[in-house]
């Protein structure tokens, strides 16, 4: 196989908390890093929760090869991102909650304390076709240049990361934050302290 | 029934007579068209143990309900006959425009028996056909018969054997546009057999019947699943069917000397992988009627131009005789083309030969893995039935036979193995061994899931795999009849071939009634087999895969337990321990036992 044991246990520890904790289904998602000019995907397929070193695919970073036969769907996603981004470790999620705000909000603008230190705002974009890797390679490394997260409207999330572990910190965290803003919202009540408007986040 | 002509064009070689039929809408819906109706055809017409290669053989093309609409993939056709390789019923299909063209001249199907006092073609031109004699295209190339055919007649399309079909090769091919083929079981020496050297589609006009704004909406949801699914949008497009290569070989499933290895672990798998194949050949990319997938290579090594290699081809013709050079094995590839050869029997022959050799069995050591520089020249000799070449030209089971060795031919039932070694993939092997064709890769290509994950991945080293291989066999059998290309079934599965089909028929289809239809033809298919001897003795495999573990790579270890497998699908199937259907079953399925 072409991945080393440690590399292999946090593919594995990253993929079965996306699992565990509902960020997907049992087949839907993506992980992948840098390795050496070369790319590390889930293998198309495989179950996120319950991933077995066969289920890593290296394929080229810089070209298509026949890795496209085996990787995920949305390897191109993730190429692409790590082409034009400083990503080493990409992330793709099915958020509910952050699926759910876009479905209803031009952007996730964070109201909780942690939320507000570390993503501020969270784009949301929108993309003809949102189940494919076309439009979703071109859109989104735009916004991670300047973002560690972007939300694909009715899709999920694009997180990336120094490292894998880096990276699910930044879906577990918009996701947390939007699950926040979602149940304030639904409260119907005034917010005592909005800090989204005192730094407006809206121009972040 | 909508979306077919209901006509059968009818030809008595042997007799020069023409006669179209009727076929009724009860037979198009029992079984749909392409291979279901050629193999009703053949089993309801053919008697008993009759020699392949005699005028009493039957040779069937068909088109399907979806054949020329704007399915995607639509534009293939069926062929079924009585193989001389296998002495089975054959079914083959390929892509390419001539389906469409037989469509449009208002037939089903093409039924030709009997024998040519002199050599000829036919040519079907709109709703009319003739024979036309063919002294002068005797002994040329698929490529020089095109050529000259088409000075002929004009804008056509071409089916046509080359020199080893008309020698009666029994690994001949039957070569479409001279560049695609019905490549199995020696489809090509049935056509010779007959003195028959093409046969020609023209001036089709027809129009069927179909609900446009339906299939239009049908079209653009498809369209869009392909577009978005990696290997029909990207890996076959950009790389061609060679893609596999390095996918194949990445589970340690690529054979290699007469699957004696399968995993080649340097650099020498680059050197023939569908990235090198693009870098260093590829011209232009071409695709079917119909086809957004677009997977055909035309190359140019420099020296030769032509078609391909496609990956079972390079495979056969590569490291399973232990070679690795891509322009030779290119080159090998188009002299299969032009002679008219089946690529993977003709691969899997030269291999069995040098394994041979390696035992000492055969004397001949310029026959020998690895030796690349005798490639060309022992096809030509297959062609041609010279030297050695007249033996070879028998085939992988009945060449070791010859030379003591027959535990060396890697072949099922006389067909030879494709390029998926049965120790890798459970399920594939089991595929490999009941197959009613002989060992083919397609009748139930479970490669798709236990390799690619299509549609969801499973294990391969499972053996909890037989159910799941009936299911597949048995729409390998719809998807053949429809007739639409295998690839597309990578991103469409059944419920859009169903929609497609009550579209265009206005019948009540649903994915059951489908999968019963393709239970009825396999198991139609099967009832030939018997008749013709078959039992379940032949549902197996070479003696090296149930016995001989593989020493390298990541199918290491693997032997396959087939008693078992077997076992459980014939349960599955219905069908008792010595592999024929039961009354119960075939009762269902409204068939009879053959005479």
């Amino acid at each position: 196989m072409v991945i080393n044991e440690a590399t292999f246990k946090e593919f594995r520890i990253v993929g079965k908390v996306l699992t565990d904790q509902g960020y997907n289904t049992s087949h839907s998602g993506n992980i992948s890093m840098r390795s050496g000019g070369k790319l590390l995907i889930k293998r198309r397929g495989a179950m996120l929760g319950f991933l077995e070193p066969e289920d890593i695919i290296e394929t080229d970073l810089y070209q298509q090869d026949s890795g496209i036969m085996l990787s995920s769907t949305e390897t191109e996603v993730h190429r692409q991102i790590y082409l034009q981004t400083d990503a080493m470790a990409v992330i793709h999620a099915h958020n509910p909650f952050c699926v759910i705000l876009s479905l209803v909000e031009d952007e996730i603008t964070c109201i909780d304390a942690e939320g507000c230190y570390l993503y501020k705002r969270i784009p949301v974009i929108e993309v003809e076709n949102p189940a494919g890797p076309t439009d979703a390679a071109r859109e989104v490394p735009k916004i991670l240049k300047n973002y560690p997260i972007v939300v694909v409207r009715t899709h999920g999330v694009f997180a990336k990361g120094n490292s894998l572990i880096d990276a699910l910190q930044n879906v577990t965290g918009a996701e947390q934050s939007a699950m926040i803003r979602y149940y304030t919202l639904l409260l119907g009540k005034p917010l005592k302290r909005d800090l989204s408007k005192e730094k407006k986040f809206s121009e972040w | 029934m909508l979306g077919m002509n209901n006509s059968l064009l009818k030809i008595d070689l042997s007799k020069e007579e023409i006669n179209i039929e009727e076929l009724s809408d009860d037979l198009l819906e029992n079984y749909l068209g392409g291979r279901g109706l050629g193999v009703k055809l053949l089993c309801d017409n053919l008697e008993k143990g009759v020699d392949p290669l005699s005028p009493a053989n039957i040779l069937i093309f068909s088109i399907g309900p979806l054949t020329g609409t704007i399915a995607p993939t639509s534009g293939r056709s069926a062929l079924v006959t009585k193989s001389p390789l296998t002495n089975t019923i054959l079914h083959s299909n390929s892509g390419g425009f001539w389906g469409v063209g037989l469509k449009r001249c208002g037939f089903d199907a093409l039924y030709i028996t009997g024998r040519l006092n002199q050599r000829g073609y036919i040519v079907i031109d709109g709703s009319s056909a003739e024979i036309k004699e063919a002294e002068e295209l005797w002994g040329l190339s698929t490529e020089e018969t095109l050529e000259k055919v088409r000075n002929i007649e004009g804008n056509c399309q071409i089916l046509s054997i080359g020199p080893a079909g008309e020698n009666l090769v029994r690994i001949a091919a039957i070569m479409n546009q001279a560049q695609r083929a019905f490549g199995r079981g020696g489809v090509g020496a049935v056509m010779g057999s007959k003195g028959l050297k093409a046969i020609v589609v023209k001036n089709g006009n027809k129009k069927f019947q179909q609900n446009l704004e339906q299939m239009k909406m049908l079209n653009q949801v498809a369209s869009d699943k392909i577009k978005v699914f990696p290997v029909t949008s990207q890996g076959l497009p950009l790389f061609g069917t060679a893609v596999l290569i390095k996918v194949i070989n990445a589970f340690g499933m690529l054979p290699v000397n007469n699957n004696q290895m399968a995993y080649i672990a340097d650099t020498r798998v680059d050197e023939i992988s569908g990235e090198s194949l693009r870098e260093r050949f590829l011209e232009k990319v071409e695709g079917c009627y119909g086809c957004p997938i677009r997977c055909g290579r035309l190359t140019n090594t420099g020296e030769m131009r032509g078609k391909g290699p496609e990956f079972e081809s390079l495979w056969a013709l590569g490291p399973q005789c232990g070679i690795f050079d891509l322009k030779t094995i290119t080159h090998a590839n188009y002299f299969c083309n032009r002679y008219g050869l089946d690529t993977i029997s003709v691969g899997g022959t030269i291999a069995c030969a040098m394994e041979l050799q390696q035992r000492g069995l055969l004397e001949d050591s310029t026959i020998r893995f690895g030796n690349s520089d005798i490639l060309c020249d022992i096809i030509r000799k297959i062609a041609y039935k010279e030297g050695i070449g007249e033996y070879l030209a028998e085939g992988a089971l009945r060449f070791a036979e010859r030379y003591q060795g027959i535990e060396y031919a890697m072949q099922v039932k006389g067909l030879e193995l494709p390029a998926y070694d049965p120790r890798g993939a459970m399920g594939q092997a089991l595929n490999f061994a009941t197959s009613n064709r002989g060992a083919c890769h397609l009748t139930g290509y479970l490669v798709g899931m236990e390799l690619l994950g299509v549609p969801k991945l499973i294990d391969r080293f499972s053996l909890a795999k037989s159910d799941l291989l009936v299911l597949k066999q048995n729409q390998s059998a719809v998807e053949d009849s429809l007739v639409v290309c295998k690839f597309v079934g990578f991103a469409l599965g059944l419920d859009y071939q169903v929609r497609f089909l009550k579209s265009i028929t206005g019948q009540d289809y649903t994915i059951d009634k489908l999968v019963e239809i393709g239970e009825r033809i396999y198991t139609l298919e099967r009832l030939f087999n018997i008749r013709e001897g078959f039992s379940r003795k032949d549902d197996t495999l070479p003696e090296r895969f149930l016995k001989e573990s593989l020493e390298e790579g990541p199918s290491k270890g693997y032997v396959v337990p087939l008693e078992k497998l077997l076992e459980d699908y014939y349960r599955i199937r219905r069908w008792d321990e010595n592999g024929v259907p039961t009354d119960e079953v075939l009762q269902k399925l409204n068939l009879e036992r053959l005479n």
